[in-house]
């Protein structure tokens, strides 16, 4: 009888340990283009009040929100995100478990890729152009909002 | 012949075997019968033979599995007794023993699932090519800049 007992004990921790963590094919983000200059006095667009703390540690002194888009992102499929250069911005969904994801950032323009894992409650701030005039554009990624 | 049945088993005796009496009597024996001096004779030409073949036979031998021969049939005997049986013979000490081993499994198992299996992916991953790029990790998220344009 014990034999027993231990040895579906043994299975169910087995079968558990093996099944993969539950996934869901899209997760809700809201991308922010928005710019970052040297010049001028300090401020922050209040509508960036959340990437505070990611953005004070930066040279660029005054912030302002350019774009904002939301949307919802599946799994490999990038969304493209223009900037006001002309360039755009590809987002996609890498891998997601649990509250975690992983997201790539692809700047075409500077054949540079970045994927970057990320918990529920964080935000990815990238640059993505390079510092003109004292000032430069960044793309931030907030997934479930 | 009464004197041979005596001597032979002194014939082929090791160096110090025979007390000094018995072997001036052996010489003495020896200087006056012909078949018992042949006989001695021939033990001394086998004497040796017999060890220096035995020795070559062990040298020809190989022993190098014999250890691992050893242990395969100790290992054998050992899985004859094996866990079930152990178990089934002290089945409160296994109990004791198996119940805080699978409850501490079943944790890992429920901390793995609810962990999302978080090491299993890198947190980041940069490509790029001809350009440096620096990364800041805060408690908010990653800040991801061209080299160039990091300041503060």
């Amino acid at each position: 009888m014990i034999r027993t007992s231990i040895a579906a004990a043994a299975l169910v921790a087995t079968l558990a340990g093996a099944a993969p963590a539950p996934a869901h094919a899209e997760v809700p983000v809201r991308v922010r283009v928005i710019k970052g200059a040297r010049q001028g006095p300090a401020s922050l667009d209040p509508r960036l009040e959340d990437l505070r703390r990611q953005l004070s540690p930066l040279a660029y002194l005054r912030w302002e929100q350019v774009d904002e888009r939301s949307f919802d992102l599946a799994l490999g499929k990038p969304v493209f995100v223009d900037l006001p250069g002309g360039d755009s911005v590809g987002v996609t969904l890498q891998e997601r478990r649990g509250d975690t994801v992983t997201i790539e950032v692809a700047l075409a323009a500077r054949n540079t890729q970045s994927r970057l894992t990320v918990e529920k409650g964080q935000r990815i701030v990238h640059q993505v152009a390079p510092e003109k005039g004292g000032a430069a554009f960044f793309l931030t990624v907030t997934a479930w909002p | 012949m009464r004197d041979c049945l005596r001597f032979a088993p002194m014939i082929g005796a090791r160096e110090g075997e025979l007390e000094p009496a018995e072997a001036r009597a052996l010489e003495a024996h020896l200087a006056s019968c012909p078949g018992c001096r042949a006989f001695a004779a021939d033990t001394a030409a086998t004497d040796g033979l017999v060890g220096e073949a035995l020795l070559a036979r062990a040298n020809a031998r190989d022993f190098a599995p014999f250890v691992d021969q050893v242990m395969a049939r100790a290992g054998a005997g050992r899985a004859r007794g094996g866990v079930l049986a152990w178990l089934s013979r002290h089945r409160r000490a296994a109990a004791a023993t198996l119940v805080p081993a699978l409850a501490a499994l079943a944790f890992i198992v429920y901390v793995r699932l609810e962990g999302g299996g978080r090491n299993e992916i890198a947190l980041l991953e940069l490509a790029s090519e001809g350009e440096v790029t620096m990364v800041l990790q805060t408690a908010d998220g990653p800040v991801v800049l061209f080299g160039e344009e990091h300041g503060s």
